[in-house]
């Protein structure tokens, strides 16, 4: 019997999180793949001062932002793609209440590798010259900025480089499709940065879409990229990411992507979303049921459903999944 | 006088047109996923086309994705990989041939804002924008790596500006070899395609000059939208409109009519 390193989502945070520690999270592009069941989570129980490294702004950040949760954050893009602006996060910048530290969407990774890899600093021919270099919110009186992004010099051609600091965050809360118990995982869809991540944070916490039995693994080791010897626990969380989509396991809730966004622009509209999406529900049980039990059958019957088909034989049951959770945080 | 396409289209078919057949190339949301779905439809089926996130062979369906990780796109893809793949391995190690960016604002030598809007020069202290928008995003890895690129703006003076106010994905910089000094590896931005015309880089100056203008535009126009004092190329010209059979493939691949609303 493997070990069981699943535990509930209130101990997690309990756990492993305190104020003002620099948070990673996020995963495929603003509207994918994103543990923002953790973000709520960490709003749930009061975290403050939160240093967030998001490769990409998500409805994760947006909301941490929008709640005044977080003063510093990292990324490479700050939109919602598709959906447009963040409105939390924007309000929050513009306000000057978080400063926002801009990348791309490759020094980011390209950072978290440097962090994985323990490097004092990454090479890049990306970000020089333009004022991702040269502008820091960080330090926002040192203009030129020659910290953030300084040239160096390659040893070898004798050619100009730019210089990446490397990441290494304190928690990472990666979404995944498929964990086992001991923490061996799975993703569909693009992994973005979460193999890198996985490897630069201090400390990572899977949510999972599901739990699968372990010969799921033995099956597929090849797609485990995130093996469970760096995963310190796993939360199953179904619909981790809603309202953004998860390939293989449901799509994007377009309706309440908009309406998220839309009452993150205001105070007010702030308060009523944590009102009704982040305090309302008090299991994975109730959550789904905030979600509406019909749009959680809608939503998994979505075009990707077929990703999910070859694993399915593996899943272990709801109620045998949440039972393990409880057996371990006790 | 009036056409039956819209602005928005004739951009995108001009964009379009810029990408050849065969060509390793990476497109972002929204309009440069339509104009080079629309390529690929229309004139180069062998595009090799991927998205910053390592989604590979796929071609959208039920609707423009909303994003990278859409299951628009998700849905028939050959291979998932990441992002150090795509914008690293493939984009910003030159091999990519050609992308196609957005911008919020852009200058006279295509350097690109897309991070915010600030009420005059930033100046010494990097103090918070008027108006924040969404960052460089995969945009600076591709302007900076990819052997070319191009840029997709609608024509308003207010975007077109002498001088951007912050540089999030860098064109030719201050103009002439400033791109190749600095060490940036990509050819730098081919041409600005815009709801009015063609801009395309002087060879030496790197300065952008008005190539083509649209059927229901003109130099005039254009040089009136323009916030900066627009060089005419010697030999502007007409760009050709929209083919039955160009417009026809655009509206299949914008099936939301995205480009239509305008």
């Amino acid at each position: 019997m493997p070990d069981n390193k699943l535990i509930t989502l209130p101990e997690a945070v309990r756990r492993y999180t305190w104020d003002g520690m620099q948070y990673a999270s996020g995963a495929a592009l603003p509207v994918g793949s994103d543990a923002i069941a953790f973000g709520r989570e960490l709003l749930r129980q009061k975290r403050r001062d939160l240093h967030g490294i998001f490769h990409c702004n998500t409805q994760q950040l947006n909301l941490l932002a929008a709640a005044g949760a977080v003063t510093r954050a990292e990324c490479g893009f700050s939109g919602l793609e598709g959906f447009g602006f963040a409105n939390g996060l924007r309000r929050a910048v513009e306000q000057g209440r978080l400063a926002l530290e801009d990348y791309s969407n490759l020094s980011i990774p390209l950072r978290l590798l440097g962090g994985a890899l323990n490097w004092p600093f990454v090479p890049a021919t990306v970000n020089i010259g333009s004022d991702l270099s040269y502008r820091s919110a960080f330090e926002p009186d040192s203009y030129p900025n020659r910290n953030k992004i300084p040239l160096v010099t390659d040893p070898f051609s004798g050619q100009q480089i730019g210089a990446l600091s490397p990441l290494r965050p304190d928690l990472a809360a990666i979404h995944v499709t498929f964990a086992d118990a001991e923490g061996n995982a799975i993703m569909l869809g693009t992994e973005w940065s979460r193999f890198e991540l996985s490897r630069a944070a201090k400390r990572v916490i899977l949510l999972a879409d599901a739990i699968v039995h372990q010969d799921c693994m033995r099956q597929y080791p090849n797609l485990v990229r995130i093996p469970g010897v760096i995963v310190e626990a796993v939360v199953y969380w179904p619909f981790t990411a809603w309202p953004q989509a998860s390939p293989g396991m449901y799509d994007v809730d377009e309706t309440h992507m908009k309406a998220m966004n839309k009452a993150l622009g205001s105070e007010e509209g702030t308060l009523d979303y944590l009102r009704d999406y982040v305090e309302s529900y008090v299991d994975v049980d109730s959550y789904l049921d905030l979600i509406g039990r019909e749009k959680v059958a809608e939503l998994s019957n979505g075009a990707t459903r077929f990703l999910a088909d070859p694993y399915r034989r593996w899943l272990l049951p709801h109620a045998d999944a949440v039972a393990l959770s409880a057996e371990a945080t006790a | 006088m009036s056409t039956d396409y819209t602005r928005q289209e004739m951009m995108a078919i001009a964009t379009g047109r810029e990408i050849r057949d065969g060509e390793l190339a990476i497109f972002g949301v929204g309009l440069s996923m339509i104009a080079g779905y629309f390529a690929q439809a229309n004139h180069a089926p062998n595009v090799r086309a991927m998205t910053e996130g390592g989604v590979y062979g796929a071609t959208p369906i039920g609707g423009m994705p909303w994003g990278i990780e859409c299951n628009r796109l998700a849905v028939n893809a050959v291979s998932f990989t990441n992002a150090l793949d795509a914008l690293g391995c493939l984009v910003a190690s030159g091999r990519c041939d050609v992308g196609i960016i957005g911008a919020a604002q852009v200058d006279k030598f295509g350097n690109v804002n897309t991070t915010g809007i600030w009420d005059g020069e930033i100046g010494d202290t990097f103090r918070p924008p008027k108006t924040r928008l969404t960052g460089a995003g995969g945009a600076n890895d591709i302007a900076s790596g990819a052997k070319r690129f191009l840029i997709m703006v609608s024509h308003e003076a207010k975007r077109f500006v002498d001088k951007v106010s912050y540089i999030s994905s860098p064109g030719y910089l201050d103009g002439g070899n400033a791109r190749h000094d600095i060490g940036l590896i990509g050819g730098g931005p081919s041409a600005i395609i815009t709801t009015l015309g063609v801009l395309r880089p002087h060879p030496r100056t790197r300065e952008f000059q008005l190539d083509a203008y649209f059927a229901f535009s003109s130099v005039e126009e254009i040089l009136a939208s323009t916030g900066w004092d627009l060089k005419v190329a010697p030999d502007v010209r007409l760009v050709p409109e929209p083919t039955a059979q160009e417009l026809a493939t655009l509206r299949r691949i914008d099936e939301g009519g995205m480009l239509r609303r305008a």
